[in-house]
């Protein structure tokens, strides 16, 4: 169970030792670490006596990081309100942190949180990723205990508000409670159906078999109106929608099947049917409920990854000095400050210098853009290598940013709505039935009138479309568990079967085909100088710069040392080495001559050499689309970059249509135009700019680490940032779209079978018995097929 | 037969004993987390085992 890391590796977080903290003893052990914070972390864990945590772990622990750890902010009224509710004794908040990795990391928790003082009550979920915590106000801040949270190394973030917390676990809990009173319910019917059903001669007193009648409906109506509840109200959905659709099916065989019991209990018929009422009621809240859990699970892990820090911007006072404020209180007209490396609270007009951000969240574009003083710069963009200042011109609603999100809830809203299979079938075999019920009753009314009603009643419960109801949920909670087993977490219930039908897959290439990072596609140098030569130059000068292009010379041993380095926001960067004054970045800039896009090294006058960069491909992207195209899809690519570069993606990985420069309005119209000509598009991406379109696919994939708004916005995330999963999703797709095939041929083949038989009066009770179990489980054994693992 | 007057009913106030003991179960959480508290039994009781190795160097 535990996880004992490499000596050479820190024994907290499992990270490498680049520059470790002091050693520490543990359990007589030296144990190295990282950094100072996963030192703090496991001192700590060893004197308050909860060492166990590192016996019980079956993953490492996430990395401690004291930079980010001012929390005070937590303690303001702003923040609590709509997260924190007054409970006796004290107030209660559920956070939520995503550096739980186990269940150890939720025991840790518990431990660690209860030694504070004034905190009454905590209980972490790993599995949600949610801490509720009860505090006395009185006796500590919030702030406290949320500080020993982070110092473990789990970053508390703010739950999506309380109220829907709380409706998330009611909901589950309503759910329990119905499965549990079916369960226990149909035990105790089937208990009396079995005496019934042993009473083959028919030698019971019928005082005796009635009193045992109505003592299983006694039993079988509560299960069929509370627990079935789900069932019937979905049916009076699906009607004022005018459709009939699953749940009509299903209500409709619970409730002939109660219904034609209690007919036959009032009249003393032959034989009565509660006991596969409520079975059929359990077996489906059952498959309904394992469905379900499995995208509870996915979506409060996407939750997890939008985790939100209370939102704080810093105002300027009239005076100069600046105080920090939540972002509701900043006012149009007002100054914010905005430190390197944070992203602008609202949009605004820049002051004082030209700098630099990274507007990749808007427009996709992964390289960051100058802008000057006195233009407009937008709320969500990062503002990269100096402190701004801006004035204020939009707050909230009126940002570019919420113009996006409200793109997206449009998107949402005009998403064409795929026919699914079931719901055809079910509309039918409804239809059909009653069609074949009313022809029954005629036959039979006219030849012999006597046993007209008891033979409509077993045509009626004999074709109970058992195993037709069962059929789709059975396979969809087999395949919904498979898909969070490789990786994939899916939160909308009927994204597997558009993705099954998917003819086209549209890639965004920021993030998705490409990992973000730089590398070197080419040099030139002038002559008379060395390709190692300029190669070093640029390494020393670049080497301590947190500019994107940076990372294009991080791999490169560093054999020099620059002094003096200073960044030209926009332009480039400039340092002395050996005496020399250099300067790399953008041709004016460093070898004044004409911008060509290029990144040039020279003394501002003459170049030295010029550099080609891109971005570096992920591992397995070209494997990924030949996957893709050999299992018929048709590949796009659609990008905000600049055309160039999407042009060199698209032939480095033989994509037929491409293009660039895209912003997200002309994404969805490109990918409307395409359902226009009636194909049913996928869509892979990870930024925000992709979260209208991916709403506005029929069916998405994001990237873990991909934007939060993105995450809600497509169908289905992927928790490693590995594409392998986007086909091995296609394949699970389609193979369980067969199964829901063959399970409904399987159901829909029984009931032409059993109907005929019923129609003519020939059905004897065992025999219904014994053909309703056999088809049920038939078609939840063919949909356990798909919880197989091997080929996807 | 006359048994069955008393058996079933017994059994039915089972039942109704079960499906509380169950929604009361639901109600108070026991069920909201299935995943933490199996590891409650493996760990050590702090108490009385192994002495806390603070004071070693």
């Amino acid at each position: 169970m535990s996880v004992a890391a490499p000596s050479d590796r820190c024994y907290h977080c499992g990270d490498a030792l680049t520059t470790p903290a002091p050693p520490l003893t543990l359990d007589g052990e030296i144990r190295s670490f990282c950094c100072s914070g996963c030192a703090a972390a496991a001192d700590w864990i060893r004197d308050a006596q909860l060492g166990d945590y590192y016996r019980l772990r079956s993953q490492q622990g996430g990395r401690v990081d004291l930079s980010a750890s001012d929390l005070s902010a937590w303690d303001r009224d702003e923040v609590q309100q709509g997260h924190a509710r007054d409970v006796p004794g004290g107030r209660e908040i559920t956070v939520v942190t995503d550096g739980m990795r186990c269940a150890a990391c939720a025991w840790l928790i518990d431990r660690a949180l209860r030694q504070e003082p004034g905190i009454l009550e905590v209980s972490a979920n790993a599995i949600t990723g949610r801490i509720r915590l009860l505090w006395d106000p009185a006796l500590t801040p919030l702030s406290r205990p949320l500080q020993r949270l982070a110092a473990l190394g789990y970053r508390p973030g703010l739950a999506r508000g309380e109220a829907l917390e709380r409706a998330r676990s009611a909901e589950r809990r309503r759910w329990l409670l119905r499965l549990g009173l079916a369960g226990l319910a149909s035990l105790q019917a089937m208990m009396f159906a079995e005496a019934l059903y042993l009473d083959v001669r028919g030698q019971m007193p019928l005082p005796t078999r009635d009193f045992l009648r109505w003592i299983t409906f006694l039993i079988a109506t509560p299960v069929v109106f509370y627990a079935g509840w789900p069932f019937l109200e979905g049916t009076w959905r699906e009607w004022r929608g005018r459709r009939l659709g699953m749940d009509t099916l299903v209500a409709s065989g619970m409730l002939l099947a109660w219904g034609g019991s209690v007919i036959e209990t009032l009249r003393g018929g032959p034989q009565v049917w509660y006991d596969a009422a409520v079975m059929f009621v359990f077996l489906l809240l059952l498959a309904r409920l394992f469905e379900q859990r499995a995208r509870a699970v996915a979506s409060a892990q996407v939750d997890l990854l939008a985790q939100a820090c209370p939102a704080l911007a810093t105002r300027e006072r009239p005076d100069g000095s600046s105080e920090t404020v939540p972002l509701a209180l900043l006012a149009v007209g007002d100054i914010a400050r905005v430190a390197a490396g944070d992203a602008l609270p609202a949009d605004g007009h820049l002051l004082d210098a030209p700098a630099s951000f990274s507007e990749a969240l808007l427009t996709g574009e992964s390289r960051p853009v100058t802008r000057q003083p006195g233009t407009p710069v937008y709320a969500g963009t990062l503002c990269i290598d100096q402190p701004v200042r801006l004035r204020v011109s939009g707050i909230g609603p009126a940002t570019r940013l919420s113009t996006l999100t409200r793109l997206v809830e449009q998107a949402q809203a005009h998403r064409p709505r795929l026919a699914r299979l079931a719901d055809q079938v079910a509309s039918r075999f409804v239809l059909a039935l009653l069609f074949t019920a009313v022809l029954v009753y005629a036959r039979w009314h006219f030849t012999a009138p006597e046993r007209a009603f008891e033979v409509l009643l077993s045509v009626v419960v004999i074709s109970c479309p058992c195993a037709l109801s069962l059929s789709v949920p059975a396979a969809l909670a087999a395949a919904h568990g498979h898909l969070a087993r490789i990786g994939v977490l899916a939160t909308r219930p009927d994204a597997l079967e558009s993705l099954a039908h998917a003819s086209d897959l549209v890639f965004d290439k920021t993030g998705t085909l490409s990992t973000g990072q730089m590398e070197i596609a080419s040099i030139s140098t002038r002559v008379g100088s060395s390709r190692e030569e300029a190669l070093s130059l640029a390494t020393a000068l670049e080497r301590d710069s947190r500019h994107p292009i940076a990372s294009a010379f991080a791999n490169q041993p560093a054999t020099r040392t620059a002094t003096g380095v200073q960044e030209h926001p926009g332009q480039g960067i400039a340092g002395d080495i050996d005496g020399r004054c250099l300067r790399l970045g953008t041709a004016p800039f460093a070898a004044g001559r004409r911008d060509d896009g290029a990144l040039w090294l020279g003394d501002g006058h003459q170049p030295l050499a010029r550099f080609q960069l891109r971005e570096t491909a992920r591992n397995d992207s070209r494997l990924v689309l030949t996957e893709l195209a050999a299992s018929g899809l048709q590949l796009h690519l659609y990008s905000g970059d600049a055309e160039a570069t999407v042009a060199a993606f698209a032939s480095r990985f033989g994509l037929a249509d491409a293009a660039g420069r895209l912003s997200p309005e002309d994404k969805l119209d490109r990918v409307r135009a395409l359902q226009a000509q009636g194909r049913i598009v996928a869509m892979v991406g990870d930024g925000l700019n992709d979260a209208p379109v991916l709403a506005g696919a029929d069916v998405s994939f994001v990237m873990a680490d991909g934007a939060p708004l993105a995450q809600q916005a497509a169908d289905f995330v992927l928790t490693q940032a590995s594409l392998q999963r986007v086909p091995d999703a296609v394949a699970l797709a389609r193979r369980t779209q067969r199964v829901i095939q063959q399970n409904l041929a399987w159901a829909v083949g029984y009931n032409l079978l059993a109907l005929p038989l019923a129609a003519t009066g020939h059905v004897t009770p065992w025999i219904a018995a014994l053909a309703m179990v056999v088809s049920s489980l038939t078609v939840t054994l063919n949909a356990l097929r798909l919880t197989r693992a091997g080929t996807p | 037969m006359i048994i069955l007057l008393l058996l079933i009913p017994l059994s039915l106030m089972l039942l109704v004993a079960a499906i509380w003991a169950f929604a009361w179960a639901v109600r108070s959480g026991q069920f909201d987390d299935l995943d933490t508290p199996p590891l409650d039994i493996l760990a050590d009781d702090p108490h009385e085992s192994r002495i806390a190795p603070r004071h070693e160097p």
